[in-house]
């Protein structure tokens, strides 16, 4: 060999050698940029269905679509051009052109020009990255150092310095603290807990504030609330009549609970799906599985309640896997799932794990449990005492005579003695009958068919109990029940459950998800915004043994949920959804802390807990349901009229309509996000709803009397109360401007004005003036307006 | 004041996208793409259709419960020769009913049936004046559906599947198109009859559409919209005052903040207050001329079809891309003298008789029934036979999925003409068979908007109207 072509071998070889990464061309992310462009074009038909097969072709799996074909293959590694797959999108026929024009899909000149660029470099596939199990990365380097408070922060950073962003600096002390509250317990603070925090100048003060409100029993509420949209809780059966189900509320009560005494995630979910096939199972653990209880049952007349049975089921199965592994499983009821891995059959075995409980569509809900309330547990401990004492006093007597009462007279003493415990079992409080999940007996057991196109008349093969072969084996020990789902779930070689949790905490705080799918991880979900964060505190939140309380802890104490949310026009420009989280999180409060923080700014707040759910005031006749079902909404009396939202009655047909108003659900399905709106229905609840209205009148009150004697003070007040923040000078004067003309409006109207001030509250307190109150409540009436009330910032 | 203009700068294209998550990435993408979009700001905003339009608008007189067929429009002389004769074995065989026990006998109609107009419709004597408008409307009856209970039937009609989560048909006809009047819901809801339909707000529900899409329940009695009204002692000018300084502290906010969504709330707010005003008005029906009142039989005040059908044409007028009613009351089981077909079924026709024949005259005399799709019809039809629930000794039908009748008038429909028929007892459809999917394929297609390209992604699936298998055809042959 000549030396000078060995030297240009040489030369060569280097370069491939270092070709990826001198290469002008960047190499190309599978999961990133090919599969997005093949699942939407390519996959309904060359994807893992084979039932709807197009040229027996398939692109989702690199061996199949390397195959050679007849005229070539799908896909040859390095050369595009031989490659049958970019023959066909570039194709000027319409007719071979792929994706066929009906699909009403087509690619851009720069995903076609990606393939090809990925198809040059070797066509590398990757499994998709949700289904690898999350491996703990190290904290990435980063420039800025002295700006991380702790792990997540890295991560931020060094995303931010990519593309030469610089964090915010960090929001003031009162942004934080009402920024806190809010995302920790559902509430505003008072002036009380701010002042407190103010004071604090230690360097733990914040973390002392964390602490304080994981610490509120309002907290469990706030947290609860969420999981109820998951768990489509409800105080409603649904469907047509949509019958009343007033006996699941112990159910929300241990969500509340299980939030606040910080159950473990694994516990906490192991006792939902299965509490009642653990050894021994208490009374909390049963009331727990009402999770799977929540399934809606249809009472229509005519219906047939396998039908239904079998709806409820699929339900459970599809909330199971959307609720804890983020996977949509809608398609696979009525065929293989076109995009993820899973096949018809693999839906119906883990549907057989759930198929074998004794509920059945019955208008009773049976199978239930009696479960009191501890009040009633109390009051039943004390019934029992005098029961067993006057029993005693019975006994006392020889037991011949006893034995005598048969024949002979009872004593007088008796007879009372007898009538008196008689008197105290009836008096015996009545537990709610809480519908729960109970498994059949092994020689009730159902078999399990495929239904064919989903439905559940027509039987394909029989099947047994597993779990999707794409994902890893059930655990050796698990059972082949639910208890043994919920232990595959948290298996640590499930590569799911931990990454959809964290997503789901930090969506909750940050207002969109680390993947802003939060209800799917799976082919068709987004990619992670900043995929080694997810897993980092994925694998930490497993590290801290699923202690929630303590992976909030850590994403609130970040200095990137501490950054202030101001934005700036350069920010706006290039990141515009805060997906780099250059800002602190500003976005509007959810419906229920929209009604609570009313209340409480306005001193008319309940913070009692537990308990059957409430009817707060509503516009009259909205419960105009279908045949039989209940027509009359009960208006509550008394404190109830002021609880928080989270007790709220929700009937799933006829949500309560000023929730429902703030992107509330109907609950009739789990519902993973929910999806902001602004309109101007919202701006009549808050404006005019009476609820809304007489918040107003009681914090028109509160100014009066708590503000001090001047205007100016009072206007200082409000303002001071509802932004949580010193006002400034601005805002004051254009309070005191409404408030003096509406004065004047309301001296001029003396109807009006005690309109305006008393209904629906309630008659005017001693000692203060109609058309000063009017006023009053027009100023309180905008201040629970304001964009800084309502968003959280 | 354009108040387009003004709303379509509410909504910058960015707000739009952090409001609605992913799927409106998609949505606003298309819209990019799609040079259809007028603006890509406002969801709302009216946009151009996909192909040119037959219909502006829909109108969808959905009569809840399902009408028994056999006594308004499916005349079947046999069926009245055989009724109370027991109902051939083989008709029963494989056969689900939701009451039927036993083994059922048929009922003949106990009404007289005429030609009518000059295409020789037949229409019962229970709708005399609606009669006399056959010439306008399209007959099919060869309607079928496969769900036989009201909920699944009522969500699978509007939302194309049979349970809960789908988009109404309203819904996706402003994702489609926008709404033509910014100061009015695109999408109206009335109801009439006491009661709402079985499938509840479900059938007007957005589902996994934007919720911008929402239907909006309009009352007539009580608050139109809920919360319209300004609290007792407050008055326009209070609330006009209160708003300007509402106004003042948010733009400060704004300035502060430099939030887009702070702009989309201020404007929402006056959208609103604009609100206030148009929609009370346009729900007034004492507006309306003592003569046309009359003609609907309407009563200012009062809640009833005549009324909503009244609401409807006023709606319609101004632009509301989709009304929808839902009148209770057609389950006509024969289980009482409150459901059977001899007491209870005349009432209800009376009720909506009048109504609609002065709907479509009034529709045509302003022009507007050119630019209108008018549909009546019930969720599905009723048996051919007595059901005799509990051996109940009124006449009634049960639910009958396999033929029922409905009509459609108006922008792009052939006037008197009639597709589809039924087999001598009006059991099983013998020719024309028209499905759920087909008539929303038909309507969309109407509207200018191809139902297999009206998609939005969502749960791992291009959702459409029609159904994720695309099984519809659009019925050319009651096309003008």
């Amino acid at each position: 060999m000549k030396p000078f072509v060995l030297c240009c071998v040489i030369v060569a070889s280097f370069l491939v050698l270092v070709s990826p990464l001198r290469s002008a061309e960047p190499t190309v992310d599978y999961n990133r940029e090919i599969r997005p462009i093949l699942a939407k074009n390519c996959f309904a038909c060359h994807g893992p269905d084979d039932s709807h097969r197009a040229a027996k072709l398939r692109l989702d799996r690199r061996e199949t679509a390397l195959r050679p074909r007849k005229r070539g293959a799908a896909i040859v590694p390095g050369a595009p051009e031989k490659s049958l797959l970019i023959q066909r999108v570039r194709s000027d026929e319409e007719s071979q052109r792929m994706p066929p024009v009906q699909t009403g899909n087509s690619l851009t000149p720069h995903q076609i020009a990606t393939l090809q660029r990925w198809i040059t470099q070797g066509a590398p596939y990757a499994e998709h990255w949700a289904f690898v199990p999350p491996k703990r990365p190290p904290l990435p380097a980063v420039q800025q150092r002295l700006w991380p408070r702790n792990g997540i922060d890295f991560f931020v950073l060094a995303e931010l310095e990519k593309h030469g962003l610089k964090p915010a600096a960090e929001a003031d002390r009162y942004t934080l603290l009402r920024r806190l509250s809010f995302d920790l317990r559902g509430l505003p603070p008072t002036p009380q807990e701010l002042e407190q925090f103010l004071r604090d100048r230690s360097p733990y003060a914040y973390e002392n504030a964390v602490d304080r409100f994981l610490a509120d029993p309002a907290y469990g509420e706030r947290w609860a609330r969420l999981w109820l949209d998951l768990a489509r809780y409800a105080d409603s059966a649904g469907y047509g009549s949509d019958p009343l189900r007033p006996n699941i509320w112990p159910y929300r009560d241990w969500v509340i609970d299980a939030f606040n005494r910080n159950l473990p995630y694994d516990q906490f979910s192991l006792e939902q799906l299965a509490g009642d096939l653990l050894p021994n199972p208490t009374l909390p653990q049963r009331i727990a599985t009402a999770f799977h209880r929540n399934t809606m049952t249809n009472t229509e007349g005519g219906t047939d309640d396998e039908e239904f049975r079998v709806a409820a089921v699929k339900d459970r199965v599809d909330t199971t896997l959307q609720v804890w592994m983020g996977l949509t499983m809608g398609c696979a009821k009525c065929h293989n799932h076109k995009y993820d891995p899973i096949t018809q059959q693999e839906y119906y075995r883990f549907y057989a794990f759930f198929n074998q409980t004794a509920d059945n569509d019955q208008p009773d809900e049976r199978p239930t449990l009696a479960a009191p309330t501890p009040e009633q547990e109390a009051q039943n401990r004390r019934l029992d005492a005098q029961i067993a004492a006057l029993k005693t006093q019975l006994t006392a007597w020889p037991l011949v005579a006893v034995r005598a009462l048969r024949r002979t007279p009872i004593p007088v003493e008796s007879l009372a003695l007898l009538g008196e415990i008689g008197k105290l079992e009836k008096a015996r409080p009545i537990a709610p009958q809480v519908p729960v999940m109970v498994e059949l007996s092994p020689d009730k057991q159902r078999q399990t068919y495929v239904m064919i196109k989903g439905n559940f008349l027509h039987r394909g093969e029989q099947v047994e109990p597993g779990v999707p072969a794409a994902f890893h084996p059930l655990p050796k020990d698990a059972p082949a029940n639910r208890l043994g789902v919920a232990k595959w779930l948290f298996a640590p070689d499930n590569p799911l459950t931990a990454r959809v949790a964290v997503n789901r905490y930090w969506a909750t705080l940050f207002g969109t998800g680390l993947v802003e799918t939060e209800e799917d991880f799976g082919t068709q979900g987004e990619m992670p915004s900043h995929p080694e964060l997810l897993d980092w505190l994925a694998t930490e939140y497993v590290r801290l043994g699923w202690d929630t309380k303590a992976l909030l802890k850590l994403l609130v104490c970040s200095a990137t949920y501490r950054q202030a949310s101001q934005t700036t026009p350069e920010k706006l420009a290039q990141d515009p959804r805060n997906r780099l989280l250059s800002r602190g999180p500003r976005f509007r409060l959810e419906a229920e802390m929209v009604r609570d923080q009313a209340l409480a700014l306005s001193g008319l707040l309940s913070r009692k807990m537990h308990g059957p759910s409430v009817f707060p005031p509503q516009p009259p006749g909205l419960w105009q349901a279908a045949f039989n079902g209940q027509r009359t909404w009960p208006t509550s009396q008394g404190e109830d009229r002021y609880r928080r939202g989270l007790y709220t009655f929700w009937r799933r047909t006829v949500p309560y309509p000023s929730l429902a108003a703030f992107d509330a659900t109907s609950r009739e399905t789990c519902t993973v996000r929910r999806i902001r709106t602004n309109t101007p229905l919202q701006a009549f609840v808050t404006l005019n709803d009476p609820v809304y209205v007489e918040c107003a009148q009681a914090l028109a009150r509160r100014i009066v009397k708590e503000g001090g004697p001047s205007t100016e003070e009072r206007a200082r007040f409000g303002l001071q109360l509802c932004l949580c923040r010193p006002p400034r000078t601005e805002q004051v004067q254009h309070v005191m401007e409404l408030f003096q003309t509406e004065r004047e409006h309301y001296r001029k109207d003396a109807q009006a004005a005690l309109a305006l001030a008393t209904s629906p509250l309630g008659p005017l307190p001693a000692g203060m003036d109609a058309a000063e109150l009017a006023a009053w409540t027009v100023v309180a009436n905008v201040l629970l307006n304001l964009d800084a009330v309502l968003m959280k910032g | 004041m354009d108040l387009r203009l003004e709303l379509a700068r509410a909504h910058t294209r960015r707000q739009f996208l952090k409001n609605t998550g992913i799927g409106a990435i998609a949505f606003a993408a298309m819209l990019q793409r799609d040079s259809r979009a007028a603006s890509a700001d406002n969801p709302l905003s009216p946009r151009s259709p996909q192909f040119p339009a037959k219909a502006k608008s829909v109108l969808y007189l959905h009569m809840s419960g399902a009408p028994p067929q056999h006594e308004l429009f499916d005349y079947k002389p046999k069926l009245v020769e055989l009724h109370m004769k027991p109902c051939p074995e083989e008709l029963l065989k494989n056969q689900r009913f939701a009451f039927i026990k036993g083994h059922p006998k048929l009922l003949g109609t106990p009404y007289k049936f005429a030609r009518h107009g000059r295409c020789g419709a037949w229409v019962s004597e229970l709708l005399p004046h609606f009669s006399k408008q056959v010439d306008e409307v399209t007959f099919v009856k060869s309607m079928w559906t496969d769900q036989f209970n009201h909920a699944p039937a009522e969500l699978f009609l509007y939302t194309g599947s049979p349970r809960n989560g789908g988009a109404a048909l309203g819904s996706w006809l402003l994702y489609g198109l926008g709404s033509e009047n910014q100061n009015l819901p695109g999408f109206v809801v009335l109801i009439s009859g006491g009661t709402d339909p079985t499938g509840g707000k479900a059938l007007w529900s957005t589902g996994y559409l934007p919720s911008v899409y929402q239907g909006v329940q309009c009352r007539t009695s009580g608050e139109p919209i809920l919360y319209v009204t300004n609290p007792k002692g407050m008055d326009r000018a209070t609330r006009r005052r209160s708003l300007d300084t509402l106004r003042k502290l948010n733009e400060a906010e704004l300035k502060e903040f430099g939030d887009p969504e702070t702009l989309t709330r201020i404007n929402q707010y006056e959208l609103a207050f604009r609100m206030q005003m148009t929609v009370p008005e346009v729900m007034d029906i004492g507006r309306e001329p003592k003569k046309i009142q009359e003609l609907y039989g309407a009563q200012p005040g009062a809640a009833s079809f005549a009324n909503n059908c009244l609401l409807a044409r006023r709606l319609i007028e101004r632009g509301v891309r989709y009304v929808q009613l839902f009148d209770w009351g057609w389950d006509c089981h024969g289980t009482g003298k409150g459901d059977d077909i001899i007491y209870h079924l005349p009432q209800k026709c009376k009720e909506i008789d009048r109504p609609i024949a002065a709907l479509l005259m009034d529709l045509k005399t302003r022009g507007l029934l050119d630019e209108t799709l008018v549909i009546w019809g019930g969720e599905f039809g009723r048996t051919p036979m007595n059901e005799a629930r509990g051996g109940s000794k009124f006449l009634g039908r049960d639910h009958h999925p396999h033929c029922f009748t409905i009509w459609l008038a108006g922008a792009g429909i052939k006037k008197g003409f009639t597709l589809g028929g039924t087999d001598e007892l009006g059991y099983f459809i013998t020719e024309g068979k028209m499905s759920i999917h087909d008539l929303q394929a038909t309507i969309l297609h109407l509207m200018g908007l191809d139902a297999w390209k009206l998609t939005y992604p969502y749960q791992g699936l291009q959702q459409r109207l029609i159904g994720p298998e695309g099984k519809a055809t659009i019925r050319y042959e009651i096309l003008a």
